[in-house]
C-alpha cells in the first residue's frame, strides 16, 4: 500500500503547443482506488503513464509513498500495470508470462512456484498455467494480465482501460471481480477509463479530467450529484443532466415561459437578473398536474426502455429540449403538453459564460 | 471443371518443378560421372556410379579446405550479422530518437550500390588495414555487404511487435538489454531464420567478393575452388559437378531444416 501524490504535474509533447496534461494536482491514499475519468484525449492515460514511469515528466513532481520518482525509472517505481492490449508476452506461458516479474527480481525459485501458483488459484487460472496467450479467450488473457500485476504485490496498482476489449456481459462480470480484488488486497489502485459506469461503480473517488486539466475530484455520487461545472455535469449520467439557458429575475426563475420561485439559498447563491444555466437531472423532473413549481412541455419523443421511460420535451416558450425520467408505466405520446416539476433541492445552478456551478 | 482446374494445376506444378529441379538433378548425375563418359553423352543415366568422386574432391583437390574456410566465414558473418542487424533494427524500430529515420535511410540505402561500384574501394581499404588476402577481412566486408538488408527485414517486424510488450517488461524491472534478449528477440525468431538462411545461402555462394579479395590456395572458399577446375584449355566438368554437390548440400540442409521458419517469417502478420 501506498499514497500517490501528484503536485503540478505537466506533460508537454515535442513540437506540440499545449499542455496534454495541465498542471494536475491530485493526492491519492492509501488504499484507495481512484479513478481518472475523461473523454478521449483528455491526458487521463498520459498523467497514468507518468505515474508508472512511462513518459517523461515535463514539469512538476510525482511522489509514491512521499519519495518524489519523477527521475526513478519505471522497474524501480514498485508498480504493475494493466494494459489495455493486456501485453501478455506472446512467447511464454501463462506461468512465465505469471513468473516474469518476480525473477527479475531475484525471488527463489520456490517462492515464485509458490506464488503464482497462489494467484492462479485465486483467478481460477490454474487449468492453462502450461498455454501461452494465443490459446486464450480474451476474458481468460484479461485475468493472466490481472494476474501478472498481482503476483508481484505491488505498491501501485496501475491500470488503462482494462475492460473495453471485452465484450458486454465479461465486462460486467470483470467489473464485479475487480472491486472483490480491491476489497481483499487493500491496494492502492489509480483507473484510466473513459466509461463512467466503471467509474461510477469501482471508483473509491473519481477524478475527472477534460484538455488536460482535473474538474473535479470527488466520490462518485457527489460528483454525479454535485457537477462542479457544465462539462461535469453533461459527461456524467445517462442521459445527462439537462442544462437549460435560465435567467433570474425578480427573485423568480424564467424558464422559456414558465416562471419558477427559487428558495432563498438558490437566490442568493443565483444573485439577480443575470443569465445563468439550469442543470437538472432527469430523474429530478416528475410529471405533475401544474401549477406553482411547474412548467409546462410538449412531448417529442419516447423511448420506452421497459424499467423505465424517457420522454423528451420541449419546454413551452422556449427552443431548449431536454430529458425527462419518467416511471415505467408512464403513458406519454409525442405531440401531447404535459407539466413537470423539478426537484428545486436538487437542481443545479452554473454561471452561463463560465459554466462553473454557482450552487 | 474442377478436375480440369486441378490438373491444369498439377501440370503448372510439374513444369515448374522440372525447371527448378532438373539442373539440380542433371549436376547431381554428373557428378557421379568421370569427365571423359560426359563428354561421350552429356545427359546419360550413370553407368558406373563413381561414389570415389567423392573423397577424391574432398582430400586430392583440396575441397576439404574450401569447405572449412567456407564455413568459418559465413558462420561467422552470419552470426555478426544477425547480432547486429537484430540490435540495429530494435533500436530503429523502437526508440524515438534524432535523425532516427535519417540514419535508417543511409543505411538502407546503400542496398542500391552494385558491388562492382565498391569493390576497388573495399579492397584499397582491405589493404591498407592488413586484411587482404585474409577470412577476417572477407568476413568483414559480407558483414557489411550484408547488413542493410538484414536491416531492413528486421526492423519492420520489430516495428510491428506492440509497444505494450516493451512497456510491461519495463515494468516488470527488465533493463533494455534485458528486454532485447529475452522478448525482441525470441519474438522476432521467424524474422530472424528468414535472415540466417537468406544471408547463409548468400553468402554461401558469393564469389564475387570472394575471387578479388582472396588470393591464396589455402584461403579460397568453395566457389573459388570449384573455379579452379576450369582451366583455359578444358574444363573438368565432372569435378566440377562434384564440387557442386558438396557446396549445394549443406544449403540443401540448412532449408530443409529452417523452411518452415522462413514461411513464417515471410508471411507474419501481426503479433498479437
Amino acid at each position: 500500500m501506498a499514497t500517490v501524490t501528484l503536485d503540478k504535474l505537466c506533460k508537454r509533447y515535442e513540437k506540440s503547443h499545449d499542455l496534454a496534461v495541465d498542471h494536475v494536482d491530485l493526492a491519492v491514499a492509501h488504499g484507495e482506488f481512484m479513478v481518472l475519468l475523461g473523454p478521449s484525449g483528455c491526458g487521463k492515460s498520459t498523467t497514468l503513464r507518468m505515474i508508472a514511469g512511462l513518459e517523461a515528466i515535463s514539469s512538476g513532481s510525482l511522489a509514491i509513498d512521499g519519495r518524489v520518482v519523477n527521475e526513478v525509472p519505471a522497474r524501480d517505481r514498485d508498480i504493475a500495470m494493466v494494459f489495455q492490449s493486456y501485453a501478455l508476452y506472446p512467447h511464454m506461458t501463462v506461468r512465465d508470462n505469471l513468473a516474469f516479474g518476480l525473477r527479475r527480481r531475484r525471488i527463489d525459485g520456490a517462492e515464485i512456484a509458490r506464488r503464482v501458483d497462489d494467484v492462479a488459484g485465486t483467478l481460477g487460472l490454474a487449468p492453462l498455467l502450461e498455454r501461452k496467450p494465443f490459446a486464450l479467450s480474451g476474458g481468460q488473457r484479461q485475468r493472466v494480465a490481472l494476474g501478472r500485476a498481482i503476483v508481484r504485490d505491488p505498491k501501485v496498482f496501475l491500470f488503462d482501460e482494462p475492460l473495453s476489449n471485452l465484450d458486454a456481459s465479461l465486462r460486467v462480470s470483470t467489473r464485479a471481480e475487480l472491486i472483490r480484488l480491491h476489497r481483499r488486497l487493500g491496494a492502492t489502485m489509480i483507473y484510466v477509463t473513459h466509461d463512467q459506469v466503471e467509474a461510477m461503480t469501482m471508483g473509491s473517488r473519481i477524478c475527472i479530467m477534460n484538455h488536460g486539466k482535473v474538474v473535479q475530484i470527488g466520490a462518485p455520487l457527489e460528483v454525479y450529484r454535485r457537477p462542479a461545472d457544465t462539462f461535469v455535469a453533461s459527461f456524467l449520467g445517462n442521459p445527462p443532466m439537462n442544462l437549460v439557458k435560465a435567467t433570474v429575475e425578480n427573485g423568480q426563475l424564467i424558464l422559456g415561459a414558465a416562471r419558477l420561485a427559487l428558495s432563498p439559498a438558490l437566490l442568493a447563491t443565483a444573485g439577480t437578473a443575470r443569465a445563468l444555466t439550469f442543470g437538472v437531472r432527469p430523474e429530478d423532473l416528475a410529471q405533475s398536474s401544474g401549477g406553482e413549481g411547474s412548467f409546462g412541455a410538449e412531448v417529442t419523443a419516447v423511448e420506452p426502455l421497459g424499467a423505465e421511460t424517457i420522454a423528451t420535451l420541449r419546454i413551452d416558450g422556449s427552443e431548449s429540449e431536454l430529458n425527462a425520467r419518467l416511471g415505467r408505466d408512464a403513458n406519454v405520446k409525442v405531440g401531447e403538453r404535459i407539466h413537470l416539476r423539478p426537484d428545486l433541492g436538487r437542481v443545479r445552478l452554473f454561471d452561463a459564460a463560465s459554466g462553473v456551478a454557482l450552487n | 471443371m474442377h478436375r480440369l482446374q486441378r490438373a491444369v494445376v498439377l501440370f503448372a506444378l510439374c513444369v515448374f518443378t522440372a525447371f527448378a529441379a532438373g539442373p539440380f538433378f542433371w549436376v547431381a548425375t554428373m557428378s557421379l560421372r568421370t569427365t571423359s563418359e560426359i563428354s561421350r553423352d552429356h545427359y546419360a543415366w550413370p553407368g558406373t556410379l563413381h561414389w570415389n568422386k567423392f573423397p577424391d574432391a574432398w582430400f586430392n583437390s583440396n575441397y576439404s579446405t574450401y569447405f572449412q574456410n567456407s564455413l568459418l566465414v559465413v558462420v561467422s558473418a552470419v552470426i555478426i550479422l544477425t547480432l547486429v542487424g537484430a540490435m540495429a533494427a530494435h533500436c530503429f524500430a523502437r526508440y524515438r530518437f534524432k535523425l532516427n529515420r535519417f540514419f535508417y535511410f543511409i543505411i538502407f540505402s546503400t542496398i542500391i550500390f552494385p558491388p562492382q561500384i565498391t569493390i576497388i574501394a573495399l579492397f584499397q581499404i582491405l589493404v591498407q588495414y592488413g586484411l587482404f588476402n585474409s577470412l577476417i577481412g572477407l568476413t568483414l566486408v559480407y558483414v557489411a555487404f550484408q547488413l542493410p538488408i538484414t536491416v531492413y527485414i528486421l526492423e519492420s517486424f520489430f516495428a510491428r511487435i506492440p509497444g505494450d510488450l516493451f512497456e510491461a517488461a519495463r515494468i516488470d524491472g527488465y533493463s533494455e538489454m534485458a528486454i532485447f534478449w529475452r522478448i525482441s528477440l525470441p519474438i522476432a525468431l521467424p524474422a530472424l531464420s528468414t535472415t540466417i538462411i537468406l544471408n547463409t545461402i548468400l553468402l554461401w555462394n558469393e564469389f564475387l567478393y570472394a575471387v578479388v579479395l582472396i588470393t591464396d590456395e589455402d584461403k579460397r572458399t568453395l566457389p573459388l575452388g570449384i573455379q579452379r577446375f576450369m582451366g583455359d584449355q578444358m574444363e573438368d566438368i565432372g569435378m566440377i559437378s562434384t564440387g557442386l554437390m558438396i557446396a549445394i548440400i549443406p544449403v540443401v540442409l540448412i532449408y530443409a531444416f529452417f523452411s518452415e521458419k522462413l514461411i513464417q517469417g515471410m508471411t507474419a502478420g501481426a503479433v498479437k
